[in-house]
């Protein structure tokens, strides 16, 4: 295997989109641990020219991530990066949990498990385009993704991804000691899904995955993602550490190393 | 002249979507209960099964609507909006989507099926939401009416239906109107507000008042408030300016349901009149073979109208009347 770094373009967008992650929650706090782990996969769906997301649909069932999703429309020009500063103030459109106010957000979202059920839907709806849904591990402790996965299997989603940021930690703590998922590759597989699993920071593997699921969008089978990725990735002091995965206030020490670590 | 609610529902939905292709239905197991076996046979695509899964179907429903589609959300109320109230909440309001929510078995109506399914909750789940509309029909042809006024909204919406075939009370000649209530019949002396096929009992009453001497010149002004939110402020508030009198009878819990919503209305409003709430008082159903022997169990039924109606006009004569505060 050859070492990833630098060996894709999206490595240098995902890494200036990091800077622009850390300055916002360090100005206003936010669900930092989530959108590290899962940034270069929104990055490879935005930035990887596999989708026309005019057409595709893109939704963010962890509404918790919306700073990573935020970065990445501010960056891909669907508003202004200035407003990037005003996350979550009274005034700004930009929600702390995703919301439908921000321009290029299809789905508003925060009390998790719902999103890939509303995919599924427009899934169903729009039969001549993908659909790609971004879901946590954690979520997946949620009945209601149960109820989508054996919906997708019978209405036969072959234009349905979901893209699963397995970052293996939750608000309070390991998902293998909160509610552990097991074996979840063999639950998709049970379920009549396609699956593959890739490493979720390697982006060539990323594409790889999603290029693989665009090709068989006309058959039967909605395809799952399963992208190991690492809480709070690309800073030391957050990676695998759950009590990042929400910030309130960083101090200027602590945001001065994570600055120098990206 | 009797006819079914819940099967008017499902003939004019079938109806609607012979000419709008957009119609959809997401249905969870309750096809044959709500009337859409018809609607299944004739657009098996536009016909999605999602099983007992409430929460599920709820955002399967936005996501089709997100679309384009008008889709109609299938179940009995006692699930949808029970079980997926924050499904409801965030992919359906949240999300403004162009969902019609239809709860059927409403209230203690639905008889021997007992508690676990007399859904007597569902206004204050509903009423509580933004951008949710909340319209409760009076009978089958009120029904067929909200079916087609709400299949041209783009708005989220939730209609309560019952199970059991009621009297036709709807005057053909009216047309339904998103937030505009009716007067079935026009009174002078107690205003009688609610909702669903419950309002037969104040024709009853009416009837005995008219046979009893000293209660003849008695005239209740029956008030059908199919459209629960919005609300129709203009109706109520004249009415009740007119009467000084307000019974709001309904097959609800008292809290959460129209009496509370019409009482904030008068208060809001600077008024004052004589209240008394008809409602389930904090209480779960029970089983019965009959939804009479529920009413007079739970203290709704037409007796209990008539009481309330009596006891209004006595304190008026004693000097104890809730006369109007303010002008």
């Amino acid at each position: 295997m050859f070492p990833f770094i630098n060996t894709n373009p999206l490595q240098k967008i995902s890494q200036n989109l990091r800077h622009d992650l850390l300055d916002m929650v360090y100005k206003n706090g936010g669900h930092i641990g989530g959108s590290l782990s899962s940034i270069d996969l929104i990055t490879t769906v935005y930035f990887g020219n596999l989708f026309n997301l005019k057409k595709d649909h893109f939704i963010l069932s962890a509404g918790h991530l919306a700073p990573a999703l935020y970065t990445v429309l501010a960056n891909a020009g669907y508003f202004d990066k200035k407003l990037l500063d005003t996350y979550s103030n009274f005034t700004s459109i930009l929600q702390g949990h995703i919301s439908t106010e921000v321009p290029g957000v299809n789905y508003s979202s925060g009390a998790l498990g719902q999103g890939l059920s509303f995919s599924c839907g427009l899934a169903l709806g729009d039969p001549k385009h993908t659909t790609i849904c971004l879901t946590s591990d954690g979520e997946h402790q949620e009945g209601q993704i149960w109820e989508s996965l054996l919906f997708a299997k019978k209405y036969k989603l072959g234009n349905l991804i979901n893209i699963v940021d397995f970052n293996q930690f939750q608000i309070d703590g390991s998902v293998s000691e909160i509610m552990p998922l097991d074996n979840l590759a063999a639950k998709y597989i049970q379920f009549g899904w396609t699956v593959t699993t890739v490493d979720g920071h390697n982006f060539n593997q990323i594409i790889s995955a999603l290029k693989k699921a665009v090709e068989t969008r006309h058959g039967a089978y909605p395809v799952c993602i399963i992208a190991k990725t690492t809480v709070g990735k690309g800073i030391s002091f957050m990676e695998n550490n759950f009590k990042y995965h929400d910030v309130k206030k960083l101090s200027e020490s602590l945001y001065n190393q994570a600055k120098s670590e990206l | 002249m009797i006819n079914s609610i819940r099967q008017s529902f499902g003939d004019t939905l079938t109806k609607l979507a012979k000419n709008n292709k957009n119609i959809f239905v997401v249905n969870a197991d309750l096809k044959s209960s709500l009337f859409l076996n018809d609607f299944a046979k004739k657009f098996p695509r536009r016909f999605i099964e999602c099983g007992v899964a409430e929460n599920n179907a709820a955002a399967v429903a936005a996501g089709l609507a997100q679309t384009g589609k008008t889709v109609f959300l299938t179940s009995f109320a006692c699930f949808s909006p029970a079980i997926n109230w924050n499904t409801i909440k965030q992919s359906i309001c949240y999300n403004n989507s162009n969902v019609k929510i239809i709860g059927s078995h409403a209230g203690l109506m639905s008889t021997d099926l007992g508690a676990t399914h007399q859904m007597l909750e569902d206004l204050a789940l509903m009423r509580s939401l933004p951008n949710m509309e909340v319209f409760s029909p009076l009978d089958a042809l009120e029904t067929e009416k909200i079916i087609k006024t709400i299949s041209f909204s783009k708005k989220p919406a939730y209609i309560r239906l019952v199970r059991p075939s009621t009297q036709n009370l709807f005057d053909p000649k009216f047309d339904f109107t998103i937030g505009k209530s009716h007067i079935l019949q026009s009174g002078k002396d107690i205003t009688i507000i609610g909702h669903g096929p419950i309002l037969e009992e104040a024709f009853q009453v009416q009837a005995k008042l008219n046979l009893d001497n000293k209660y003849k010149k008695i005239s209740l002004e029956i008030i059908n408030c199919s459209s629960i939110k919005p609300l129709d402020t203009f109706t109520i508030l004249k009415s009740v300016k007119k009467t000084g009198h307000l019974i709001c009878l309904e097959d609800h819990q008292k809290n959460g349901g129209l009496g509370e919503a019409v009482a904030s209305l008068i208060l809001t409003n600077n008024f004052s009149c004589k209240f008394i709430h008809l409602a389930v008082d904090n209480s779960f159903g029970r089983s019965a073979k009959t939804y009479q022997e529920l009413y007079n169990y739970y203290g709704i039924g037409v007796n209990d109208l008539l009481s309330a109606v009596t006891s209004l006009l006595v304190k008026e004569r004693s000097g104890l009347s809730g006369k109007r505060i303010l002008k």
